[in-house]
Order: C-alpha cells, then structure tokens, then sequence
C-alpha cells in the first residue's frame, strides 16, 4: 500500500472518530492537544484503525503514538 | 496433626472473584469463608493450599505457610476452602473424606495414607484420598459457584448474628432514629453514627452495624443485613433484605441480597440486587442491574465463556475487582464483569465483559494496557489508604496475561461487527 494512500485512510479514521474536519488533520497533529481526543477515543481510534486495516495493534504501543505521522508509520509496520 | 485448608480446581468457578484472592477469602454474611471456617477449627498448626500464581500473596496476606510439603509428614486435617461454615462441626473421631454431594467438605488422612497417597500432585491426592478413605456423607453448604455466595447470604448472616449473640446499641443512634421490629435483633457497635431519621427494620432478619459506620438520613435498613467497619450507606439509601458489606464501602440508592466485598463504591441511585460486587469496584450513578427475567425462568450466567444455568429465578451481576463502570450502566440480568473493567452505558448490556477490556460504544476493547491499569489501581488504592502490594501486582500481571486471548478475541469480533 503507498504512503499516500495510507495517510488518506488515517485522516478519514480520525475525522470520523474525533469529528474533526479532514482538512484541520496535519502529519504534525497531536491526538490529545491538537485533535482534542480523549483517553476513550484513543481506544477508539485503535479500534478504528484496525478496523480499517485489517490488522491488531499492540495496545500499550499503539496509545504511546502522539501524532498523526507517527500513526501513519506505526501502521505501517503492521502492513509489512 | 496439621491443618490445611485449600482451594482445588474449582477455584476458575468463582471467577471473575477469585482472579485476585483464594476462594476462602470470599464473603458471604459476616465475614469470609476462611473466618467461618477458623472458628470452627482445633487447635493445631494451620497452613494453605492454592494455585501457584497466588501463593505468594496469600503468604503475605496471612503470614501462614502456603503450598508447604512439609505439612505431608504429620496426620492431616484438609478443609475445603469452598465450605460455607454456617453449621456444623469437624469432628476428629476416624480417619474419613467428608463429603457433601461430588465436593469434599473436610478429610482427615493418617500420616501413614498421607505418605502413600502424595506425590507432590495435590489434586490427585485429593481424588486418592477420596477413592482410597472411608467417604462419610455430611450434608454441607459448598460454594461452587458466585451465586451460591449471595444465595446464602441472609441465612449466614441469620448464622453469624446467632453465633456472635451480640445485641444492643453501643454506638450514636439518633433519637428521631427508629427501629422497626424487634429492637433485640440490633447490634450497633461503638463508634458508628446513625443519624435522625434512618429506620432499622428487623421484622426479616437481624441487622448489625460494626464499628466507624455511618448511616446518613432517610436510609431503611432491612434485616437480615451486615453492615461493614468504615462503611458508609447515603441519605435515603433504601437497603432491601439480604445484603452484607465489607468494611469501607460506600453504598446509596436500592439493594438487595448482595454482597459487597469491601472497599467498593455504589455512591448514587440505580438499583443492585442479588449480585457480588468485588474490591475496589466503582459504580457510576444510575448503574443498575437485572435480577430477574421477564419471562420468569432460570438465569443463565457466562463462566470461563460458557453458559451454565443457574437454577435460580434471581440472579444479578458478577463484578470483579477494580472494574468500573459509567453512569447511567444498565447490567443484564446474570452479567459477569472482570478485573478492571472499565464499562460505559450503550443501552442493555451484553453479558459478559473479559478482564480488562473497555466496554465503549457498545463494542469491547482492549484496554489501555497493564501498566496504566496498575497505575489506576494505585491511585484507587492511595484515595482509601491501601498500598497495591508487590505480591498483588504480581497477581494482576499474571491474570492479564492469562485473560489476554480471550480480551483480544472479544475485541476482533466487536471491531467487525
């Protein structure tokens, strides 16, 4: 899967979670100060990103993850 | 002679209650199972057996030997951790297996049966002595399942208050506090605080209140009920029949038949009955939950992820120890909750909730990980003067991992559905 592509799909996974405009997500953006999500939706967002992925994240890992590009090469990982 | 009182496979029955402690620590009127079963025991040196990831939390908790082989080389007394001892007695008069029904309640073994029937397997002693020693049927009350702790629980505490035969009111009861029925089947300990305008209603039973117990406004007890050391019940509390907490508990709104261990919080309305709510539980305002089904047939609840029926009309939730839930949390009736749940409303619940998931949306979850839980459980702990002790932290890691697949199963269904 390209990198492109993989980001596309985060930032829809985040807009639909958080309710955050797409346009507002950046690679740079932090969950919690810039996307204001909390602790439950950062189980959310875990869910919903293995959902989209067809994948299983390690939990305590996948939460450690502060932004959005590192969430886009977290996941990367898994794809491999 | 030397006494062992132990837990055998059974002990997974009483899960998710037993994950944290051994079976004989569970409560059911008074007290716990090991106490009852203490009071009725001679004199000689005791020790425990229980499943290995415990042991050394038991050691610590009751500085007693556990899992000790050297006990094997004297005659034994061996106690079934499980036995609800309400009544009757051990009696010392041949070597004999005790039993009531498939369990056994008590044995006692000759040294020289001891050596030939253990090898270091305590199970398979236990099957040799029972196929191998004369059986004496004792009809004994057995604890095989959680339901069997609150099912009993207002005849243990008709029991205790019997065998205790404490009456009277030692503490602050209020003047414009009233007793409804027979004032002889109260006891109020020194220090406890009953306020203007509660009633104790003895007309079904017996209620006595320990010490440091504070009983606020508008609350109606009703007996048979036991009501812990520290434990508060908030204003307009309206506590049906049949319920025992342990100390430090912070109880309100409507309960009936439970039991709650100790330490745990139901601050707020919502109705709990015939349940048993664990050790550092925390129930949202509104949490309520089913007792009995509207088409009126047995309750079936989920153990180790299979169905068993109960064979009771009544049956409510199962919560283990440290889960929390939201406010507003409606239970199905006969639910079962793990450790360290953390549980949010989404209309009528499914029953079952592995250890350390996050119920959120009406889909499980896997939880923010070990080292969170631990640090939460900690905090939860410091807020009423209790240290998470290393044997316990060892415990809880060892339970996350054996509760692991079956969380990350329930999480890989509920994500595709």
């Amino acid at each position: 899967m390209e990198d492109k592509e993989i980001y596309e799909r985060v930032v829809k996974v985040i807009s639909e979670v958080l309710g955050v405009d797409k346009e507002k997500i950046k690679p740079e953006s932090r969950f919690v100060e810039d996307l204001g999500a909390e602790s439950v939706q950062s189980l959310e967002l875990v869910a919903a990103f293995e959902n989209e992925f067809d994948i299983e994240m390690e939990e305590e890992a996948a939460l450690e993850v502060k932004t959005v590009g590192k969430a886009v090469e977290f996941i990367k990982q898994y794809l491999k | 002679m030397k006494i062992i009182i132990y837990e055998d496979e059974k002990w997974s029955n009483l899960t998710p209650l037993s994950y944290l402690k051994s079976v004989f620590e569970l409560r059911c009127g008074f007290s716990s199972l090991f106490e009852k079963i203490n009071s009725i025991l001679p004199d000689y040196q005791k020790g425990f057996w229980v499943r290995d990831y415990i042991k050394k939390l038991i050691e610590k908790k009751f500085s007693l030997p556990v899992n000790n082989t050297s006990f094997f080389e004297d005659d034994l007394l061996l106690v079934n951790g499980r036995w609800l001892a309400i009544e009757g007695e051990i009696k010392e008069d041949e070597e004999k297996v005790a039993v009531s029904g498939q369990d056994i309640v008590y044995a006692i073994v000759k040294k020289e049966n001891v050596n030939k029937l253990f090898d270091g397997n305590f199970e398979e002693f236990l099957k040799r002595i029972k196929e191998n020693i004369k059986n004496i049927e004792e009809k004994r009350l057995v604890i095989n399942y959680p339901w069997d702790l609150m099912h009993h629980n207002p005849e243990a505490i008709k029991k205790d208050f019997e065998k205790l035969n404490r009456r009277g009111i030692k503490g602050n009861f209020s003047d414009k506090a009233s007793i409804v029925g027979n004032e002889n089947d109260v006891y109020i300990e020194e220090g406890a605080k009953i306020h203007p305008f509660v009633v104790l209603d003895t007309s079904k039973g017996p209620v006595y209140i320990e010490k440091e117990v504070e009983i606020f406004p508008f609350a109606r007890i009703e007996g048979p009920c036991y009501i812990g050391e520290d434990t508060q019940i908030m204003p307009g509390a309206n506590i049906r029949e049949g319920n025992s907490f342990g100390p430090v508990c912070r109880v309100g709104g409507e309960v009936e038949e439970s039991i709650f261990h100790s330490y745990s919080n139901k601050y707020h309305d919502g109705f709990i009955g015939h349940s048993y709510i664990g050790e550092f539980v925390n129930l949202g305002g509104l949490t309520t939950n089913s007792d009995l089904k509207n088409d009126y047939s047995n309750v079936t609840v989920y153990l180790n992820g299979k169905p068993v029926d109960t064979g009771l009309l009544k049956v409510g939730s199962f919560i283990g120890d440290h889960t929390k839930t939201s406010i507003g949390t409606l239970f199905n009736t006969g639910t079962v909750a793990g450790i360290m749940c953390n549980i949010t409303a989404a209309g009528i619940l499914p029953k079952y909730f592995p250890s350390f998931c996050w119920f959120i949306n009406g889909k499980y979850m896997k939880g923010l990980g070990i080292e969170k839980a631990i640090e939460t459980a900690k905090i939860v702990m410091g807020r009423r003067d209790r240290e998470l002790l290393p044997e316990e932290e060892e415990v809880i890691r060892k339970v996350y991992e054996m509760t692991s697949e079956e969380r990350r199963e329930y999480a890989r269904k509920s994500r595709k559905t």
